[in-house]
């Protein structure tokens, strides 16, 4: 009686049916794991290239199972991926997530414009991938930054992608493009066990950025694609098929 | 009978009831023995836009008795472990409040910008200014050495002893690097800690701070960061036309344009820009100065990372104006020559930072900008100086 006298009748919860999810990032070329800053990889147009960094954001992730869809937001609706930040490279996802299989994931490649929302990372890195106002605001979807072959030296390349431009005669921009586009992995079903983290890998394989559908040279576009749409356009397009889900 | 028993059951009810009852109440706190006052929490406001993520250290939280204490200690000369005229220095010696805390122009001392030390050893680069620490969680100096996570201790050769607090980890340590390096007190940490408990004004103030008057070297770089992560800029011309309270002339305006397009001069991706304030991102960049890299106090000669050699940190551009001479070795006096370089200077090698994609064709060797537009990027540039840093009370000399 004395020692049960203060305690307080625990309150009944129902009994929990859900799971998490938790992403691995990585990145590999040519089927092989991504080494940095080594001349090695030869893309679609012939360009020999290395990579020195890899950043870039995905946003409104969303798992299907049958007839419904469930997007990933609770805490965050976006998540940063940086090939230098060990800490951006898995992402514990807040969601809980009812216990059961799923058909399939997909999410945005960067942010979609109504997500993308100048000034709206305050801290670094996120807030270091800033897209300037001059060019449409918000964020860089990505960067990729590295450097091909020219004839006997190595020219630098940053192969950016963000919000595009349309400019008028004089070069003044007067709309700007949502380059943004939604990924839907194949083969991603998978499985949540209650009180479980359901742990899979989400993997860039660059060498796609530079391929499918268009075949995109260095040659032809250069360091710096900022403000060239036409260029931005090509990498949109072909990162449909970039990323693979490993389980 | 029976009423003895009822009076019975009652009495044993009202024990039970009362042991209950008294079985809840907690014991009674004994009066504290009276202790130091605690230090007073410093409300260190993050302006608008801003990073929110702070680098303050759980063991040195800002306190207005400590970030008083530090401005003392910041101005005084016999932090060098010395009191004779000739042997003074602290870290205003170089870095003064009217050059955005950097040595500057017209320097008394150091009138070439590159300050040496007590027995005239030259710093082996050229200073950085201390504002805006507090935002930065990327690693000082201009090649990072000092980090988060920096397992190194101490300098056993110089006699610091290879154990806490003699890390290498934040602007703490910046403290005993500065007292025993050579190019800068080349003194000892018992001779600074002994001359500063020798000054009467310093007892009572760690007392305030820290709750006792002990004065040791924890004690004193603690104080000392303490103070400068108070230090920050953010009240520059750039920094009201941010905030909606002033407009930027047409060439200023172009010079922002040009700032931040790659098709301009693209300085944003490594300088910030509106979106990340701090105008830096605080990383590592070879921004192609030059062909040899030997420099054994480069970013490489931290991380041996292939991709750092000749790299250095891209500094924060707020108060460029004046905070020359310019890169790690000073080697431009102004800021036009700094944009002549970036304009038509840059050179090739094999190291250079992949953003810096205008070393070639079709920008030639950098961005290739007109006269005109080379003025508009410094009058964009010259709205980063902020005129209440350079004067603010809360920041300069109290002696």
């Amino acid at each position: 009686m004395f020692s049960t006298s203060c305690k307080e009748d625990p309150p009944v919860e129902p009994e929990s049916t859900t799971g998490k999810i938790h992403f691995d990032f990585d990145f590999m070329v040519d089927g092989n794991s991504l080494q940095y800053d080594t001349l090695m990889y030869t893309n679609e147009a012939g360009n020999e290239y290395m990579i020195y960094e890899v950043q870039y954001f995905i946003s409104n992730v969303t798992i299907y199972k049958g007839s419904t869809a469930k997007v990933l937001k609770g805490w965050e609706k976006e998540h940063y991926v940086d090939s230098e930040i060990p800490t951006t490279l898995s992402w514990d996802v807040y969601d809980d997530i009812e216990q059961g299989s799923y058909d399939s994931i997909s999410f945005t490649f960067g942010f979609i414009d109504a997500d993308n929302q100048s000034f709206m990372f305050v801290n670094p890195p996120e807030s270091n991938m800033v897209w300037p106002e001059e060019n449409g605001g918000g964020y860089h979807y990505m960067k990729i930054n590295g450097k091909w072959k020219v004839g006997s030296v190595l020219r630098g390349y940053a192969f950016h992608l963000g919000r595009g431009q349309v400019y008028d005669a004089n070069h003044n921009p007067i709309s700007f493009i949502d380059n943004s586009f939604r990924v839907s992995i194949p083969n991603s079903d998978f499985s949540v066990s209650k009180g479980k983290y359901t742990k899979m890998t989400l993997r860039m394989n660059v060498e796609e950025w530079f391929k499918n559908p268009q075949i995109y040279d260095h040659n032809v576009w250069g360091g710096d694609i900022m403000e060239n749409q036409a260029a931005m356009e090509i990498a949109a397009k072909n990162g449909w098929n970039v990323f693979e889900l490993v389980k | 009978m029976k009423n003895r028993k009822i009076f019975s059951v009652a009495a044993w009810l009202l024990v039970i009831i009362l042991m209950v009852t008294l079985s809840c109440k907690k014991d009674p706190v004994p009066n504290p023995e009276p202790g130091p006052k605690p230090a007073t929490p410093y409300k260190f406001v993050v302006p608008p836009g801003f990073p929110t993520d702070l680098n303050i250290p759980e063991d040195n939280p800002l306190t207005v008795e400590g970030v008083k204490l530090g401005r003392y200690l910041f101005y005084d000369g016999r932090l060098s472990g010395r009191d004779d005229p000739d042997s003074l220095m602290s870290c205003a010696t170089c870095h003064l409040q009217s050059q955005a805390f950097e040595i500057g122009k017209n320097h008394p001392k150091f009138p070439d910008g590159h300050p040496y030390g007590l027995t005239g050893i030259k710093t082996p680069h050229y200073p950085l200014p201390l504002f805006n620490l507090i935002w930065n969680n990327e690693g000082y100096l201009w090649n990072g050495m000092i980090y988060k996570g920096n397992t190194h201790l101490g300098y056993p050769a110089y006699g610091v002893p290879a154990e806490e607090p003699y890390n290498m980890t934040n602007i703490e340590s910046l403290v005993w690097m500065g007292i025993i390096a050579p190019h800068e007190i080349h003194g000892s940490i018992d001779g600074t800690v002994n001359m500063i408990r020798s000054i009467d004004i310093y007892p009572p103030m760690f007392e305030a701070a820290f709750g006792t008057k002990e004065i040791n070297y924890d004690r004193i770089s603690k104080a000392l960061a303490q103070f400068i992560r108070t230090i920050i800029s953010y009240n520059s011309k750039f920094d009201r036309v941010l905030r909606g309270e002033d407009n930027y002339t047409q060439s200023e305006r172009n010079g922002l344009v040009l700032f931040t397009t790659e098709a301009g001069a693209d300085c944003f991706h490594c300088h910030g820009a509106p979106g990340n304030p701090l105008m830096t991102t605080n990383l590592f960049y070879n921004n192609a100065k030059d062909t040899v890299f030997n420099d054994p106090r480069d970013r490489y000669g931290v991380t041996k990372d292939s991709r750092d050699h000749g790299a250095y940190k891209a500094t924060t551009l707020r108060n460029i104006e004046l905070t020359g001479p310019y890169m790690h070795d000073g080697r431009f006096k102004t800021l036009d020559e700094v944009i002549d370089f970036y304009s038509e200077g840059l050179v090739y090698s094999d190291y250079v930072h992949p953003l810096m994609h205008k070393v070639f064709p079709p920008y030639g060797h950098g961005a290739n900008l007109s006269p005109v537009q080379k003025a508009d990027l410094k009058a964009f540039l010259l709205t980063l100086t902020d005129p209440v840093l350079l004067t603010d009370p809360k920041y300069s000399n109290p002696f």
